[in-house]
């Protein structure tokens, strides 16, 4: 007998969602939720013979005995050190999920710009909120845990034409708690034509502990809206971060989706990217860093419905120890997608001769009107360039965490906020072996 | 005792001899020209010198100001003077020209015991290096080497030439490549960082690079060996005459 | 460029041309599958006690297994007991001479451009010919018994030569690896068996044709070479069946072993007959091969040229256990009108400094679904390994489908694996450039695939190159459009 494909979910999750669910507000999302969570019960945990969690490892993970949140706001220094975006930046502080008002600060937002939490979203327009919550495409079982179980997040709207000069930025910190917690944070970000956003996703960590941050994240962009969408995961330590994004472009909008992941005991960034208006662009990059038990797993689907639209992706990682980095990306042009460019490039450094790199770049083409490639690289550190920087006097150690460091910079070049390309720059330079060794000056600018 | 001093070397790539019985001397001050056909050997003597562990060295020995060159790593070999301006330079992006330059100077610094180079005095001579090596500034703050033209690439190789200044400069058939405006451009370079101290190998195919770099010997290399040892004008007669009768000869 | 495209819609409309049944007397076992059937076909091919069990043990196996279900492949389902697992023409004994055979099936074979001689065109290679259930004729047989080569079908080999047969057959590919290697191992019919002993160079191709004739049957052919150490030898299979309205069920096994520095080169021109423009009939190409590189050194090349069968669902792989031994993986896949071929290979490097290559070129065109599928896997201790990867997909037309889906696992930092994949559609700027300098557009289009197929054909021996190249061209008529 073949084994199960999804296993039945830990009694204590399942437990702890019966009791949280009756007490969330808004009766419109009730029937939503319950859906949501009917569904999530039936399908259960996927298994590595689930194709899109063939080489995940969340037994252990989704075993801990979890309880609610109860952290209520991290120390300011916590906040202070995650800031990016520019002194104008407006800001959304979460502590374990929940929105912390008093380190929060969105006054002063152009006119047509509403920035709330989720909680005041659905206490304020329930229906527009379970609308949201049920358009979401394909949900998966944590998409489901999300749905049935969110109770803060935020809620971003732009009016046509609005462009804010400031970026937005969220930062959801994982406060180490007694016990194990899980938190289903929600954002919902609507572009109307012709907006503008540069919206910031930093995920920090405070003490230790094992918050499992479950994100689902809707960005919707009407006709020649564009969207700067940078996250940052650097909540290391017993934390966990699975984090789906779903992106829906109009005619004409642009997504820049950045994404950088140092580490967290298990990551997953899953990004679905749906182009459904012609001349529509995405260009996604992301960069994972794992070492010790570290898991990370990238999931990319771009899914060209409409014709003469361009995708990149762009992903690279350095892994090493015991880690494990999965990347899968797919584009899918589908019938009548005529005209399209999509790009995808993977590449590894395996650093650990116990370390473990799986690559899945697929492509998926109904139309013949394309121009697509794809390329992936699993291997260690050039011995050229190594070669190459020896004869000019720098010692093997030193060579190979600059060589190494190069390898990830080239992905953080690619991002749009100086401050949050820093805190990645300075994540690399601790995190790859010699890296505190070489000369930030010059590196971390 | 010559600068550089090979006897006997035999160097051997993927189980294939490549180098099969060299004997070269090189001293201070002096400029020597290695010519020969492609597949001679040429690359290989060049990346044997400056370490590439690939190459294996099955006989021979190599003396540099005293030392045995052939124990020694790369970064050693680079700390005491010898320096390898690549046919290939190697693009690194991620790193900028600046900052990869001011590693190498310190790097080297360090190796001799002595203190680092302020920034402010790098930058000067950084400056200062780049004008006389014909390298506009844009370029310095450019990935090293990333989307370099392949004249500028060769300019950069002279950039680190002049910033690292080494007893011994090899270089690596520097000239293909280059039209004839680099190539002077890169030859002035070059005899600029002549002095009695340094010595220069230059690996070439081609004569026309010795028009503008006068060397004190010529030395011509067939299949893995020198066949014959002259002055300036013997490569006047191989422009004339070709490699063919050497590999004749050698044959 | 429309008329262009109208006109090649138009050129011909020339149907499979080895679509043709042999009126041929054939004995067949009824339709159906038990532990009689297997014993009945064990016992007609006169075959030992121990493969009679290993065949009731398999089948044992497959009872238990549930038949796959891929993605990106659909077909209703199969109904076992429907099918008649024997099939061989009537004849009193094997006959001892090649001029012996029956004269309907020689014309069969005349017709098909492989006739059974042992001189002219086929001078350079040696044939086993397989009609439906059993192996009617081998060629050249003397001639490699000289060099100590065994060459003849498996039932000659389970016979003569017991203790080969035993010592490897499953050994590459166990009975229970998947749904339809079981199902073959259960109710094999016959195939090739070749042994190259150790220091030989195997001085001609060796070839098997496949025909299937009779109707309600499946083709399960089994074949096994060992090239033992220093050794060579290169192998070539060919395959048509008649045109029919039901789809026919074809599972064969391929199961090679290369020990020290032996080479193993395996090519195969697949045509079996794919079904009408509607999609009617054709095969169902369901196949396992695997070659397991044992020995140090050892090489294992496979190139397939697959333009045929309804359905195909194959992955021709490469087990690198011997340091230092070398996979090969070329392939040209060619889908037109209702087909849909889901391939690749798998390359697993286990030991030190192993290598491997993939070449793999798609063409989809009509209606039809290509999917490459792939797997390199490294292991912790495969030092040094290699593989680099090369995935084209080429599209003719905007109602078909190219996939790429290549699974990527390293587990050792010395390795370095490499992969890379393009999709685009034949190139309209191409055509046209052939067309103005005066071909007309069928041998445009003909040049054009065939040039992007080029990696692929080299490496295919001379004898069938130029018939594999005819055959791409066949397989694409009247798909521009």
């Amino acid at each position: 007998m073949a084994a199960p494909r999804y296993r039945t979910p830990p009694s204590e999750l399942v437990r702890l969602g019966e009791r949280l669910l009756p007490r969330l507000p808004g009766d419109a999302l009730a029937e939503v939720r319950q859906r949501a969570w009917r569904r999530f019960l039936a399908a259960g945990i996927p298994t590595p013979r689930v194709e899109d969690w063939k080489y995940s490892r969340i037994d252990a993970l989704m075993a801990q005995p979890f309880a609610a949140p109860t952290a209520t706001a991290p120390a300011a220094g916590t906040v202070r050190r995650a800031m990016a975006g520019g002194p104008a930046a407006r800001r959304l502080v979460f502590a374990n999920g929940r929105l912390v008002a008093g380190q929060s600060h969105v006054g002063g937002l152009p006119d047509g710009m509403r920035v709330m939490g989720l909680a005041e979203a659905i206490q304020h327009r329930p229906q527009e909120v379970a609308a949201a919550f049920e358009a979401l495409p394909a949900p998966g079982p944590f998409s489901d845990l999300n749905t049935a179980l969110a109770a803060d997040g935020a809620w971003i709207e732009l009016n046509p034409g609005v462009r804010p000069e400031v970026s937005l930025q969220l930062v959801f910190v994982a406060v180490g708690e007694p016990s194990a917690v899980i938190t289903h944070p929600r954002v919902v970000v609507r572009l109307g034509a012709g907006a503008r956003l540069h919206l910031l996703e930093s995920h920090v960590a405070e003490g230790e502990g094992h918050v499992l941050t479950n994100l689902v994240a809707q960005l919707q962009l009407a006709e020649e809206a564009a969207l700067v969408h940078e996250r940052l995961q650097a909540a290391e330590g017993g934390h966990a971060l699975v984090g789906r994004t779903v992106v829906e472009l109009s005619a004409g909008a642009r997504l820049l989706a950045n994404v950088a992941t140092l580490g967290g005991a298990f990551v997953r960034n899953e990004l679905e990217v749906h182009l459904r208006g012609e001349g529509g662009e995405a260009l996604m990059n992301g960069l994972y860093l794992p070492r010790g038990r570290e898991q990370v797993d990238t999931l990319v689907r771009v899914h060209h419905h409409a014709g003469r639209c361009h995708s990149d992706q762009f992903y690279k990682g350095v892994v090493d120890e015991q880690a494990r980095a999965a990347f899968a990306g797919r584009i899918t042009v589908h019938e009548g997608a005529q005209d399209t460019d999509a790009y995808q490039q993977n590449r590894n450094l395996l650093l650990s001769d116990e370390a473990e790199v799986d690559a899945k770049p697929e492509l998926e083409i109904f139309a013949d009107e394309v121009r697509c490639s794809h390329g992936a690289t699993v291997g260690g550190l050039e011995e050229a360039g190594l070669f190459y920087l020896r004869t000019r006097g720098l010692g093997r150690a030193q060579a190979e965490a600059l060589l190494t460091y190069a390898f990830a910079g080239e992905v953080v070049a690619r991002f749009r906020d100086g401050k949050l390309a820093r805190q990645v720059r300075q994540g690399i330079l601790a995190r790859v072996p010699g890296g505190a060794a070489l000369d930030p000056e010059g590196l971390v600018a | 005792m010559a600068m550089l001093d090979i006897e006997g070397l035999h160097v051997a790539v993927g189980g294939k001899e490549i180098i099969r019985g060299l004997d070269l001397a090189v001293e201070a001050g002096e400029v020597h020209a290695i010519m020969g056909p492609n597949g001679s050997g040429k690359s290989t003597l060049a990346h044997v010198l400056a370490g590439r562990e690939d190459y294996e060295v099955t006989a021979g020995r190599v003396r540099f100001l005293g030392q045995d060159l052939l124990e020694l790593e790369p970064e050693e070999r680079a700390a005491l003077g010898l320096f390898l301006a690549m046919q290939y330079p190697v693009e690194i992006p991620g790193v900028s020209n600046t900052y990869f330059l001011r590693q190498a100077v310190n790097a080297l610094r360090k190796a001799r015991g002595e203190p680092e180079m302020k920034p402010a005095e790098f930058m000067k001579r950084l400056r200062e290096a780049a004008r006389q090596v014909g390298i506009r500034e844009e370029l310095l703050r450019r990935d090293l080497n990333a989307g370099f033209s392949g004249g500028e690439k060769k300019r950069n190789e002279i950039l680190q030439l002049a910033m690292l200044e080494p007893k011994l400069a090899i270089l690596d058939e520097t000239d293909s490549g280059l039209d004839i405006d680099a190539l002077k451009a890169v030859a002035a370079a070059v005899n600029a960082l002549r002095t009695p101290e340094r010595a220069f190998l230059l690996i070439t195919h081609y004569q026309r690079l010795l028009n503008f770099i006068v060397p004190d010997r010529v030395h011509v290399m067939v299949d893995g060996r020198i066949v014959r040892s002259g002055g300036k004008d013997l490569a006047l007669e191989l422009e004339e005459r070709g490699y063919e009768p050497f590999l004749q000869e050698a044959a | 460029m429309s008329t262009a495209v109208e006109t090649v819609k138009q050129i011909t409309e020339r149907e499979y041309q080895w679509g043709f049944v042999t009126p041929v007397e054939e004995e067949t076992v009824p339709p159906g599958l038990d532990e009689e059937v297997i014993r009945l076909i064990s016992r007609k091919k006169g075959e030992p006690e121990w493969l009679t069990e290993w065949r009731l043990e398999a089948f044992r196996r497959w009872k238990t297994m549930e038949e796959p279900r891929w993605a990106r492949v659909h077909y209703p389902p199969i109904d076992y007991q429907a099918i008649s697992y024997f099939a061989a023409p009537k004849q009193k004994e094997r006959p001892k001479s090649l001029d012996e055979i029956d004269p309907e099936i020689r014309r069969t074979y005349e017709k098909l451009g492989i006739p059974i001689r042992e001189q002219e065109i086929l001078a350079g290679v040696a044939v086993d010919y397989v009609f439906d259930s059993v192996s009617v004729a081998t060629t050249f047989k003397k001639k490699l018994e000289e060099l100590g080569i065994i060459f003849c079908s498996i039932s000659e080999a389970v016979r003569d030569h017991p203790e080969l047969v035993r010592k490897y057959l499953g050994s590459v590919v166990p009975p229970g690896d998947n749904f339809f290697a079981a199902l073959n191992s259960a109710v094999f019919s016959d195939g090739s068996f070749v042994y190259v002993p150790p220091g030989v160079r195997c001085p001609m191709e060796l070839s098997t044709y496949f025909r299937i004739n009779a109707a309600g049957t499946g083709q399960f052919e089994r074949t096994l070479i060992i090239a033992d150490r220093g050794s060579y030898v290169s192998y070539l299979e060919g395959c048509t069946a008649p045109m029919r309205d039901e789809n026919q069920l074809h599972a064969a096994v391929v199961e090679l072993i290369a020990l020290d520095e032996a080479e193993i080169k395996y090519s195969t021109v697949q045509n079996w007959y794919p079904g009408d423009r509607e999609g009617k009939g054709g095969i169902y190409n369901f196949v396992t091969k695997r070659g397991l590189c044992k020995g140090y050194r050892s090489k294992i090349s496979w190139t397939q040229v697959e333009t045929g069968s309804a359905i195909t669902w194959k992955y021709p792989s490469c087990i690198l256990q011997g340091d230092e031994s070398v996979g090969e993986f070329y392939s040209v896949a060619l889908t037109n009108n209702f087909q849909q071929a889901d391939t690749g290979t798998k390359m697993v490097h286990i030991g030190r400094r192993t290598r491997s290559r993939i070449v793999s070129k798609g063409i989809a065109a009509g209606r039809s679904q290509n999917t490459y599928r792939g797997l390199v896997r490294i292991l912790r201790g495969a030092e040094g390994a290699r593989n680099h990867t090369q995935c084209d997909s080429l599209l003719i037309g905007d109602r078909c489908g190219a996939h790429t889906v290549p699974y990527i696992e390293v587990k050792n930092r010395s390795a370095r694996v490499e992969h890379e994949a393009t999709t685009s559609k034949l190139s309209e700027e191409q055509l046209f450039y052939c067309r103005a300098r005066g071909l007309p557009l069928e041998d445009a289009v003909a040049l054009v695939v065939n040039g992007f197929c080029r990696e692929v054909m080299e490496e295919l021996p001379m004898e069938f190159a130029v018939e594999a190249r005819k055959l791409l061209g066949i397989s694409l008529e009247g798909s521009v459009g």
